[in-house]
């Protein structure tokens, strides 16, 4: 089964700036796809020659089998698209743009299921269709996008930020939706900067950074690539037991003694060798954490020294691995 | 194209007040000029003295056209056409450019473009829509003309012309729609060349060959390069010849195969001339609002600064041209005599009528600049600057301030121009220090505008972009036109412009040049409390 989506040594350069160098994204059917990077990595510029709004530079992409740029109106029959930064026209209501861009989608907005359909998401998205574009906030701007989209079923769902200005109620109807849709087929290409959202929804995840992939996979293969984080309690060790903590605790990286949390990371592999050791310590309140996302996507941009209120050490240099930090010790 | 129908239907909702104003307007001013121009003009030897006037003034043949015979239909056409199909040009280049490069700057084609009308589509809508609201223009006119009582064949003739000139400028908007970045550059290109053409045309008609009878004149080459002129030269009621609208068509078709070509090459949200990138920091003129709005209005006011330079420049160097004309026709001779003062009476009244446009200008300038904070508020930027330290009234005032600068700015371009082109006139400080006044003198009605644009951006925020301009254009029609329409006294007295001082002729009534600034500053506290206790409106 050929990918819905995929890129090839993608690039774009506007000017002086190369937004995408190469990029080679892969989404197969059916999945919902985690598409996370920081800002300016090139999310919306993939998304929109994804769209055929911008053409590539070079290198190919192709999207439900075709090429986005020649076949952009016969591929759009099939794909509903929901910007980022959503604008909509300011004397027109909600409800009218809703109908407006089901039927440049191609539906008949008299058809009773797209009525249905529609009137179900308005309900659940608690949008009031009758107000004009002008005077919704960004994120009701945002739920007309999401109606739209999804009031007129697709085969394949691109999604750029979809719900940065929605609250969190609104966020579980979303993801609600998505998961909904992504049963009865449809595959779905989720750029987002909510991460907890990404590990929640998506069945893989490809990493941008610079116009690049630099990692993609399911989560879990993702997680082979990072550290378990574990921590537990030091109130009930001696400064003694904490100073020998790092000789006994072989391939434990950033190894932190704070206030009162000892916190390391350590491989998945090495990991079943250093619970005698913390059972022999008969340490408590012990919490062995899989990495998260967010710890892969920091370990991407240059680990956890990149993130302001973290310890200075990155994973990535061994000599610092046996070399525990004394915070605050009181 | 099954999407094309919701994309013009699309068009036709957003625009459902904008254009039919348009249309009504159209046909509304055609209806009053020809029940006018009739009873004002109602015998042979009255509309004779009138063309013959016409015909050996460069000045009425610029703002006017090229006549055509004494009947009352070619002079309704003469007097007419040029204005109407330049408000046709301005209606469609902002129709083009509002449902294409704003779209676009706005992110709203991004979501159309992810449908199945993808790229090309709304642009073929918006060219649709284009053509479809100049034709509906051409049967305003035609219908008006009609109901006036003129002969139908002209009437139709006038339609298609103006029609023909719509569908020019409706390419012009989509092209440069497809060369700059933003929406105000494209509108601002696609003014540029409506000026272009309007300036050939006059300077064919003020050039033109009048006949031996001084009824008519034939317009030179000039003419020819400007798509106005085409339609002129259709030359309807007298030849109805509709040969010069092919050019239109053709014309109108490169320029819509030129957009076609770029939109279908380029990516969304790009543009021919791309932007450059900005200052890393703030220079030190961005020290607040007044600041903010000088830096926004600037290339604006620079705009309309240069249009009054060049205009400055045409009424100082065509003064001349004009009393050597007067001089040798024996009609005239006699007038010339009569007048106190003789050949230089005769250049300073030329000039001071060709300043009056001058005042129109720098309030349009004006006026622009005092709309730049409702169009502030509007974008949610004021928001921002009133959240800060920064005062409501002291935020209002910052851009009437850089209003007034532009109408000093304007007005002084205009008479530097003018100097320039008398300087080798003989008594030439005469001549100047007469422009100066001139200049002065269109002062007052531009600074009454423009306090009329604050108070409404003060009261009724929603409604004061359109109720400015729209102000200023009635100002203008009954200022201005309001002879030709033969419109009631107290309906040209509410017109500023009819107030301006009239500083070359024998007895000069000043009392506007007081009574008008004093008005603006009582607008402008009403503003200023006004400002003060509304919401902003987002």
């Amino acid at each position: 089964m050929s990918p819905v989506v995929q890129t090839r040594d993608l690039t774009k350069r506007f000017g002086r700036v190369q937004a995408l160098a190469g990029l080679d994204l892969s989404v197969a059917e059916g999945e919902v796809h985690g598409f996370v990077g920081p800002n300016g990595a090139g999310k919306s510029t993939t998304i929109r020659i994804l769209l055929g709004l911008m053409r590539a530079g070079g290198g190919s992409a192709s999207v439900l089998g075709g090429d986005p740029w020649a076949d952009a109106s016969a591929l759009h029959r099939r794909i509903a698209y929901v910007p980022g930064d959503v604008s909509l026209w300011p004397n027109l209501s909600g409800g009218e743009a809703i109908d407006l861009l089901a039927r440049l989608r191609g539906a008949r907005t008299t058809d009773p299921a797209y009525q249905a359909r529609r009137r179900q998401l308005l309900e659940r998205f608690q949008l009031d269709p009758t107000r004009k574009g002008r005077t919704y906030s960004t994120g009701n701007r945002q739920k007309v996008a999401l109606v739209a989209a999804l009031a007129v079923p697709a085969d394949l769902l691109i999604l750029d930020e979809p719900t940065s200005g929605l609250d969190p109620l609104m966020d579980a109807v979303f993801r609600a939706e998505i998961v909904g849709a992504a049963a009865d087929g449809a595959t779905v290409l989720l750029s987002s900067h909510i991460l907890s959202e990404v590990e929640r929804l998506c069945d893989r995840v490809s990493i941008i950074r610079s116009g690049r992939i630099i990692e993609t996979g399911t989560l879990a293969e993702l997680r082979h690539l990072t550290r378990t984080e574990v921590a537990f309690a030091g109130a009930g060790l001696t400064d003694a037991e904490l100073a020998g903590l790092a000789a006994r605790l072989p391939g434990v990286r950033d190894l932190t003694v704070g206030d009162d949390r000892v916190s390391f990371t350590v491989d998945a592999a090495t990991l079943p060798g250093i619970l005698p050791v913390l059972a022999d310590l008969k340490v408590q309140a012990l919490t062995v954490a899989p990495p998260t996302l967010e710890s892969l996507f920091l370990r991407h941009y240059g680990g956890p020294s990149a993130a302001p209120s973290g310890p200075e050490e990155a994973g990535a240099d061994p000599a610092g691995a046996h070399s525990p930090q004394h915070r605050h010790r009181r | 194209m099954p999407t094309l129908w919701p994309l013009l239907a699309l068009r036709l909702r957003r625009d459902r007040v904008q254009v039919p104003v348009w249309l009504l307007s159209l046909g509304a001013i055609t209806l009053l000029a020809g029940i006018a121009v009739p009873a004002s003009f109602g015998t042979l030897v009255e509309r004779e003295s009138l063309v013959q006037i016409a015909v050996g003034t460069p000045a009425i043949l610029m703002l006017r056209g090229e006549p055509r015979g004494p009947d009352t239909d070619a002079l309704l056409f003469f007097s007419l056409f040029a204005n109407l199909a330049t408000a046709v040009a301005f209606m469609n280049t902002f129709l083009a450019v509002r449902h294409s490069r704003a779209e676009e700057e706005a992110g709203r084609s991004e979501l159309i473009g992810a449908t199945v009308a993808s790229r090309m589509v709304p642009l073929l809508a918006t060219m649709l829509f284009g053509a479809l609201a100049s034709l509906a223009a051409g049967a305003a006119v035609a219908l008006a003309l009609v109901a006036a009582g003129l002969d139908l064949d002209g009437a139709l003739v006038t339609g298609a012309a103006l029609a023909g000139t719509g569908v020019v400028f409706l390419g012009v908007g989509v092209v440069a729609a497809q060369l700059m970045r933003t929406s105000r550059g494209a509108n601002g290109l696609a003014a540029a060349v409506v000026g272009l053409a309007y300036v050939l045309r006059a300077v064919g008609d003020a050039g033109g060959t009048p006949a031996a009878d001084g009824l008519s004149l034939t317009s030179a080459w000039p003419s020819w390069l400007s798509p106005i002129g085409w339609g002129q030269h259709t030359r309807a009621f007298t030849e109805n010849n509709l040969a010069p609208l092919l050019l239109a068509v053709a014309f109108a078709g490169l320029l819509v195969a030129v957009a076609v070509l770029l939109q279908s090459r380029r990516d969304t949200g790009s543009s021919v001339f791309a932007e450059r990138s900005g200052r890393p920091a703030a220079g030190p003129l961005l020290r607040g609002s007044l600041g903010l709005a000088w830096r926004l209005q600037r290339p604006a006011i620079l705009g309309w600064a240069i249009t009054g330079l060049l205009f400055g420049l045409l009424a100082g160097s065509l003064g001349e041209t004009v009393a050597d004309l007067m001089e040798g026709n024996p009609v005239f001779q006699n007038v010339l005599v009569g007048l106190a003062g003789g050949r230089g009476a005769v250049i300073d009244l030329y000039t001071a009528a060709l300043f009056s446009l001058v005042g129109v200008i720098a309030a349009a300038a004006a006026i622009q600049s005092m709309l730049r904070a409702r169009q502030e508020e509007a974008a949610g930027v004021a928001e921002a600057m009133l959240s800060t330290s920064l005062g409501r009234i002291r935020w209002l005032f910052d851009y009437l301030f850089v209003g007034l600068a532009g109408i000093v700015l304007v007005v002084a371009a205009a008479v530097l121009g003018a100097a320039a082109g008398l300087i080798s006139s003989e008594n030439a400080a005469d001549r100047i220090a007469s422009v100066l006044a001139a200049g002065a003198a269109q002062l007052p009605a531009a600074l009454l505008l423009l306090a009329v644009a604050a108070v409404l951006v003060a009261l009724v925020p929603r409604l004061s972009v359109g109720l400015s301009w729209g102000l200023l254009l009635a100002a203008v029609v009954v200022g201005q036109f309001g002879d030709l329409l033969d419109l009631p006294q107290w309906l040209r007295d509410l017109s500023p412009f009819s107030h301006t001082p009239a500083v070359a002729a024998a007895e000069v009534d000043w009392s506007g040049a007081w009574w008008m600034p004093a008005l603006a500053v009582l607008l402008t506290a009403v503003a200023a409390v006004g400002i003060r206790r509304r919401d902003l409106a987002l």
